[in-house]
C-alpha cells in the first residue's frame, strides 16, 4: 500500500460537487485516510467538462486520475456529464466514480448504463464514509492501473 | 263456281253492343252485381233495386220499388237528404256521395251501417235517373277503429299526417307531449309542432319523404326537436311509417320525448369530464409524489449528512475541549440525524407503493405468505412464534407489494406479543368477487379508540423503548390494500390480541 501511495505522489482527483459541506466532508475523509492527493473541485457538470477540456493545456487544470461525480448538480447534472464523456472522444479517458446520496435503483442503473466506473452511495455516518473513501483510495490508486496522462505528441 | 251457301231464313247474329243494350241483359247484369244498386227517379222514388240490395237492406224488392229512397237513410239524416238529391239533379255527374263525410244507411230492422255510395246519372228517353252503387264498409270501419284504438293506447306519442302534411290523427300521449287538445291539432299542418328555425325547411323534407316513403327514423344522426304549445322545445326521436289506404297515403309518426335521456347523457358527459379531470389531477399528484420521493432521497439527505458529518468531525477534532457534556450533545445530534434519515427512508418506502407499482396479475396468497414468513424467519425463531396458515385464495394483485403487506402484518403480530410466545393464525373467506384475509394474534391488542388511526403514517401507540419503530408499517399496509381496491381494518381478538383483516379482489385464474 505504502509503495503504491508513494508511486502516486501526484494523484489528482476532480471532485464535482455542488454542496460545500459535502465537498468539505469528502476532503476530510481523504485527509483522514492519509491520501496524498490534490483535489480540484468544481460545482457543476459544465465546469467539469470545461476542466477536462483544458486538462493538460492549462496550469490550473492537470489531467485528473479520477473524477468523483455527484449526480444531481445545477446547470449540467451528473448524467449529462457521463453522456458527454462517453460521446466525446477528445476528452481524456478518466474513470468516473459516482458519489451520490441517492440509493434509488433507477439512478444506479442509469449511471452504469452511461458508463460510470463505480457507483458509491454516501452514508450518513462519517466513520462509514471514512472506510468507503479509504477503499476508493486503495482501489483506484494502488490496485488498478490508470491511463497515463497524455503527454506532448511523440 | 262455288258460292257460299246462305242459310235459309237466317239473319246475321246481333253485335255484342246490341246484346248489352238489350234491356234484359242489362237488367241481368245489374241484378247479379255483387254490390247493392238502386235506381232513383227525379222524384226520389226507387224504380230499380237489385238482389244485393234486398240482402243488404233486408227488404223485399216489392217493398222498395216506388218507395222514397229516404227510407234507406237513417232518421237523423233523412231531413237533409232531399235537398242533397235535388242539388245533385242540378249538376249530375259520376262521383262518390258526401266527399269527406261518413255516410250511413238504414236497414229495415232499424240498424245502421257505414256505407260508401257511388252516384251515376243515367240519361234515357224517359228522363234522367240516378243509379247509386252502395258498398257496406263496416269491416273497414271496424279495422280502422281497431287501428285507432291501438294508436290511442300506444305508450308513445303518435301523430298521423296526410299527403298534404295535415294532421289527421293524434293520440292521448301526443296531446300530453305537445300540450294541445287533439281538436286543435286536427287539420293543422304538422309544421306547428316543428320549432321555428326548422319550420321553413320541413315541408320540403316531408315531400321528399312522401316521394320515397320507408319505415325509418327521422333525421338519422341529427338532434331533433319538437315544439310544444307553450313554445318549449323538446328533444325527440321520431319513427316514420308510411301507411297506404284507399283514401290515400298517410304517414304515422311515433315520437319519443328524450329529454330525460338527454339529461342523463349530459350528466354522463359531465361525469366523464369530471372523472378525467380528477384522473389528470391524480396523475399529476403521482408525478409530484415521485419527484418528492426523489427530492427526499437526495436533496434532504445532503444537508442531513452535513449536520451529522460536521458534528462527528467536531467531536473528533475538538472532543477534548468539549468535555463529557459536549460529547453527549454531539451524540444526540448524530442520533437525531440518523432518526431523521430513517423517517425519510420510510416516507420514501411509503411513496413507492404508488411510484413502483406493477400491473396486477393472479397471485397465490399461499406463496405470498410463505415468502413473507421466510423474510421473518429469524424473528419467528427468536420469539418462538407459531404461525398457522389456513387455506388461502388466489387474488389479483402486485405480488411484491402483497409480500410486503403480509410481512408487515405478520411482523407486527410477532413484534407486539405479550408474555406468551406469539400465536398467529392466517385465514381467508371468499365470495365470487372478493376475498377477506385475516391475520389474528394473541398479542397486546389495540384499544378500540386507536383502531382507526393506527393506520396513519408515523402513528405510534408505544414508546421507542417499549417497541422501537417509526409507525410506518401499517401505513404501508393501508396504501397497498387501497391500491388493490380493498379495505383494511383491525378488530379485537377473542381472548386478547388483534385480528387484522383486509379485502382483495378474487382471481378466477389460478382458483381450483
Amino acid at each position: 500500500m505504502n509503495d503504491a501511495r508513494t508511486a502516486k505522489q501526484d494523484a489528482v482527483i476532480l471532485l464535482v460537487e455542488d454542496d460545500d459541506t459535502d465537498a468539505f466532508l469528502t476532503r476530510e475523509a481523504f485527509d483522514r485516510c492519509g491520501a496524498q492527493v490534490s483535489i480540484h473541485r468544481v460545482d457543476n457538470g459544465e465546469k467539469c467538462i470545461a476542466f477536462l477540456r483544458r486538462a493538460g493545456h492549462a496550469d490550473d487544470a492537470p489531467t485528473p486520475d479520477l473524477v468523483l461525480l455527484d449526480l444531481n448538480l445545477p446547470v449540467m447534472d451528473g448524467r449529462e456529464v457521463l453522456r458527454t464523456l462517453d460521446a466525446d472522444r477528445a476528452l481524456p479517458p478518466v474513470p468516473v466514480v459516482v458519489l451520490s446520496t441517492s440509493r434509488i435503483p433507477a439512478d444506479i442503473s442509469t449511471a452504469y448504463l452511461l458508463g460510470c466506473s463505480s457507483y458509491v452511495a454516501k452514508p450518513l455516518d462519517i466513520d462509514e464514509f471514512d472506510s468507503i473513501v479509504r477503499d476508493l483510495w486503495t482501489y483506484w490508486f494502488s490496485t488498478v492501473l490508470l491511463p497515463a496522462a497524455p503527454g506532448p505528441a511523440p | 263456281m262455288a258460292s257460299v251457301p246462305e242459310l235459309p231464313g237466317s239473319s246475321p247474329p246481333p253485335l255484342e253492343s246490341e246484346v248489352v243494350r238489350s234491356r234484359d241483359v242489362l237488367y241481368a247484369i245489374v241484378e247479379s252485381a255483387p254490390i247493392a244498386m238502386i235506381m232513383v227517379d227525379r222524384g226520389g222514388r226507387i224504380i230499380l233495386a237489385n238482389a244485393e240490395t234486398e240482402s243488404l237492406f233486408g227488404y223485399q224488392r216489392g217493398e222498395l220499388l216506388g218507395a222514397a229512397v229516404e227510407v234507406l237513410v237513417p232518421q237523423r239524416l233523412r231531413g237533409l237528404h232531399p235537398a242533397f238529391r235535388v242539388g245533385y239533379g242540378v249538376t249530375p255527374e259520376a262521383r262518390t256521395m258526401g266527399a269527406g263525410r261518413d255516410l250511413f244507411a238504414l236497414r229495415k230492422d232499424g240498424s245502421e251501417f257505414p256505407v260508401e255510395i257511388g252516384l251515376n246519372p243515367i240519361t234515357t228517353p224517359d228522363g234522367v235517373f240516378v243509379l247509386s252503387a252502395i258498398v257496406n264498409i263496416s269491416n273497414r270501419k271496424r279495422l280502422e277503429a281497431r287501428v285507432r284504438l291501438v294508436v290511442e293506447s300506444a305508450p308513445l306519442a303518435m301523430v298521423m299526417i296526410n299527403r298534404r302534411g295535415q294532421i289527421e290523427l293524434v293520440n292521448a300521449q301526443a296531446e300530453q307531449l305537445f300540450g294541445y287538445p287533439r281538436a286543435e291539432l286536427k287539420g293543422k299542418p304538422i309544421e306547428v309542432l316543428v320549432p321555428d328555425r326548422f319550420r321553413g325547411h320541413h315541408p320540403n323534407v316531408r315531400e321528399e319523404y312522401f316521394d320515397r316513403p320507408t319505415s325509418r327514423r327521422m333525421g338519422a344522426g341529427r338532434d331533433l326537436f319538437a315544439v310544444r304549445k307553450d313554445g318549449v322545445e323538446v328533444p325527440v326521436e321520431i319513427g316514420l311509417n308510411p301507411i297506404d289506404t284507399e283514401d290515400g297515403q298517410f304517414v304515422l309518426s311515433a315520437i319519443v320525448d328524450i329529454t330525460e335521456r338527454k339529461k342523463l347523457e349530459e350528466a354522463q358527459v359531465a361525469l366523464n369530464a369530471e372523472l378525467s379531470r380528477s384522473n389528470e389531477a391524480l396523475e399529476r399528484s403521482n408525478v409530484e409524489l415521485r419527484q418528492f420521493a426523489y427530492i427526499a432521497s437526495h436533496d434532504l439527505q445532503t444537508p442531513l449528512r452535513g449536520i451529522a458529518g460536521c458534528s462527528q468531525i467536531l467531536q473528533r477534532k475538538f472532543g477534548s475541549q468539549l468535555g463529557q457534556d459536549g460529547a453527549e450533545l454531539i451524540k444526540r445530534i448524530v442520533e437525531g440525524t440518523t432518526r431523521l434519515q430513517s423517517l425519510i427512508d420510510d416516507l420514501l418506502t411509503c411513496s413507492r407503493v404508488e411510484s413502483r407499482a406493477r400491473p396486477f396479475e393472479p397471485v397465490d396468497m399461499r406463496a405470498v405468505v410463505d415468502d413473507a414468513l421466510r423474510l421473518l424467519e429469524s424473528s419467528v425463531q427468536d420469539t418462538r412464534a407459531s404461525v398457522m396458515v389456513g387455506a388461502l385464495p388466489w387474488v389479483l394483485g402486485d405480488r411484491a407489494q402483497l409480500v410486503q403487506l403480509m410481512q408487515n402484518l405478520v411482523g407486527n403480530a410477532i413484534k407486539y406479543h405479550g408474555k406468551a410466545p406469539p400465536q398467529i393464525r392466517i385465514n381467508s373467506a371468499c365470495n365470487a368477487n372478493e376475498c377477506t384475509i385475516s391475520v389474528a394474534d394473541n398479542g397486546i391488542g389495540i384499544e378500540p379508540r386507536h383502531r382507526e388511526n393506527v393506520f396513519e403514517i408515523f402513528r405510534r401507540l408505544h414508546t421507542q423503548e417499549a417497541y422501537p419503530g417509526n409507525g410506518i408499517g401499517l401505513a404501508i399496509c393501508r396504501r397497498v390494500v387501497n391500491r388493490h381496491g380493498g379495505q383494511i381494518w383491525v378488530e379485537g381478538n377473542e381472548g386478547g390480541g388483534s385480528v387484522f383483516l383486509f379485502t382483495a379482489r378474487a382471481s378466477a385464474e389460478g382458483a381450483t
